[in-house]
């Protein structure tokens, strides 16, 4: 390279701006921790109950499917059977203290995480990327029988394609639900104008239980699929900028 | 790898743009659509986007042309930033972690991060709070089973018969031991509200007994009074209460509970019922209220819990 007289070019495309790409990693960490001290909380009493089992006493049906996972992978022990599930995705049973010093600096640290991205997504204006559209619901499905490999790539001459952007201008609301019912359990008696507006104390507890599952539901294929679409799509989280320059995803 | 191929300048101009100004063009400004200046003439202004469009419509990015060299050498720099930020991280979650704290000093260092951490939250908690803002009651027929959570065994009764309620830091400077009776000048409140447990549960109950307003009425506490440590000799526990929420119209000195006495395993003859709090500062056979300058004691924050614990 160093008898190369020309200078050597590249043509490349801005793709996230710098607090998109801060936040985006800063969630990795912040929401596991947010998910293993969360359900060290949710240990202290489940949100999904049933009258006590006659022989193991338990009510917690999350308690119960992981003894049903520990059964059936060689645990002996009926209470390590038990506390199989919170051993291994939270930080323990008997950590109330502990899991919620941990959830309470996260969750500001996720609030300060999702603050930059609303700022990162405005000033660059890529928030206009994820917007839905005409024809969205088609071509979703056209993406899944695609990844199905039950049909061809939709051609796509938009940043992404229509389930990207569902997932993509969903998850952001999946936070801003994550942190309102949050501070609805957390604050119902000063804040209980937000208390209501998930029907109750109980009702804000359910919805922010189940949006952990909603970003465990994006995650997971998430990681797949962008590490299948490859290093220009990795490599531009990190560095903002991607080599695809135009050319329509076939 | 798909980056490798060598993609043909499409960017309008000399392309010479530096990397830095490819960075700051990330803020992209949704330029025209190419090509409607060209089509622009004097007399006829070019047709400009409405605002919806322009707020709403998405806009492909402008190529640019960089020198590779220079590429390179930033990617490296980010990819060795963004390394620098998952080892932070990883050291971040070993230290953060409880279960791999041997050593007493790095214990030490966590316990004053997560302190702080928690003052902070109590800080915000305080804020939010207003002894104007009346929290949601209930109506009788929203009334739930109230769990009996004291975390010792429930007390038997041979307390009751010797019960007493000590003040002690009033503004008289003499301490005041009072009997059920004594508090019977002071108005009778009734109130139905939840009651929000530490652990996630919680339940509505209905209330029945005095203004803690009223009882500092009634035996004033010293002036320079900013907490009131509240005590059981009974069941050796204790917490602490700022005097704006004892002041809060809902704070009740509560002796009866669903229109009866207290019952021994919800606090009887006398307990706090603090709406605005979690249910752990809602201290049941309540023998001691001692009123102090300096914040007191608390069973719970000892034990790594909150101290200010505002709902």
């Amino acid at each position: 390279m160093a008898d190369e007289p020309a200078v050597e070019e590249r043509a490349i495309v801005a793709k996230h701006h710098l607090l998109v790409r801060l936040s985006h990693w800063l969630n990795v960490p912040i929401l596991a921790a947010m998910i293993v001290s969360g359900l060290a909380i949710y240990w202290a009493s489940p949100v999904h109950q049933h009258p006590p089992d006659r022989i193991t006493g338990s009510r917690d049906y999350l308690a119960d499917a992981g003894a049903f996972v520990a059964r059936h992978i060689g645990v002996r022990d009926v209470k390590a059977q038990r506390e199989w599930f919170y051993n291994h995705f939270s930080i323990g049973v008997f950590q109330l203290a502990q899991a919620l010093r941990l959830h309470w600096l996260f969750a500001y640290l996720f609030m300060l995480a999702g603050l930059m991205y609303v700022i990162g997504i405005f000033r660059s204006g890529s928030y206009r990327a994820v917007l839905p559209r005409r024809g969205d619901v088609r071509e979703s499905f056209a993406m899944i029988r695609y990844y199905l490999r039950l049909g061809k790539h939709p051609v796509v001459t938009s940043k992404y394609n229509a389930l990207q952007r569902g997932a993509y201008a969903s998850v952001p609301l999946f936070g801003v639900l994550a942190i309102a019912s949050g501070w609805a359990m957390h604050k119902p008696a000063q804040l209980g104008w937000l208390a209501r507006m998930f029907g109750s104390y109980d009702g804000a507890r359910f919805i922010h239980f189940w949006t952990m599952w909603a970003f465990i539901a994006f995650a997971i294929p998430h990681v797949f699929l962008a590490i299948a679409d490859g290093w220009d799509t990795l490599r531009s989280m990190v560095t903002g900028w991607s080599a695809r320059t135009g050319a329509p995803h076939e | 790898m798909s980056d490798e191929e060598v993609i043909p300048s499409e960017s309008e101009g000399s392309g010479r743009e530096g990397l830095e100004e490819a960075e700051a063009d990330a803020s992209l400004e949704a330029p025209l659509p190419p090509g409607s200046l060209a089509d622009a003439r004097d007399d006829i202004p070019p047709p400009r986007p409405s605002i919806l469009h322009r707020l709403t419509i998405e806009t492909q990015a402008e190529p640019h042309v960089v020198e590779a060299a220079a590429l390179r050498k930033q990617t490296r720099r980010d990819f060795l930033l963004f390394g620098a930020g998952v080892a932070a991280t990883a050291a971040g979650a070993w230290w953060l972690l409880p279960k791999h704290l041997d050593s007493v000093a790095v214990r030490a260092s966590r316990e004053r991060f997560l302190n702080r951490a928690l003052t902070f939250d109590d800080d915000v908690a305080e804020a939010l709070y207003s002894r104007n803002r009346i929290v949601q009651t209930y109506s009788r027929k929203d009334v739930t089973p109230l769990r009996n959570n004291y975390h010792n065994p429930t007390p038997g009764p041979g307390y009751l018969s010797t019960w007493s309620l000590t003040l002690t830091g009033l503004a008289s400077g003499r301490d005041a031991v009072l009997s059920l009776d004594d508090l019977r000048p002071l108005a009778r409140r009734e109130q139905i509200t939840r009651l929000v447990c530490v652990e996630g549960w919680s339940a509505i109950a209905w209330w029945g007994g005095v203004r803690f307003a009223d009882l500092l009425a009634a035996y004033p506490p010293h002036p320079r009074a900013k907490w009131a440590a509240m005590e059981s000799g009974v069941t050796d526990y204790y917490v602490s209460i700022d005097l704006d929420t004892a002041r809060h119209p809902q704070s009740l000195l509560a002796t009866h509970h669903d229109g009866a006495p207290l019952t021994l395993a919800h606090g009887a003859p006398l307990r706090l019922v603090v709406p605005m709090k979690l249910g752990l500062k809602n201290i049941k056979a309540l023998t001691k209220i001692a009123y102090m300058e300096n914040e007191p004691r608390d069973f719970w924050a000892e034990r790594g819990y909150s101290k200010y614990d505002g709902l």
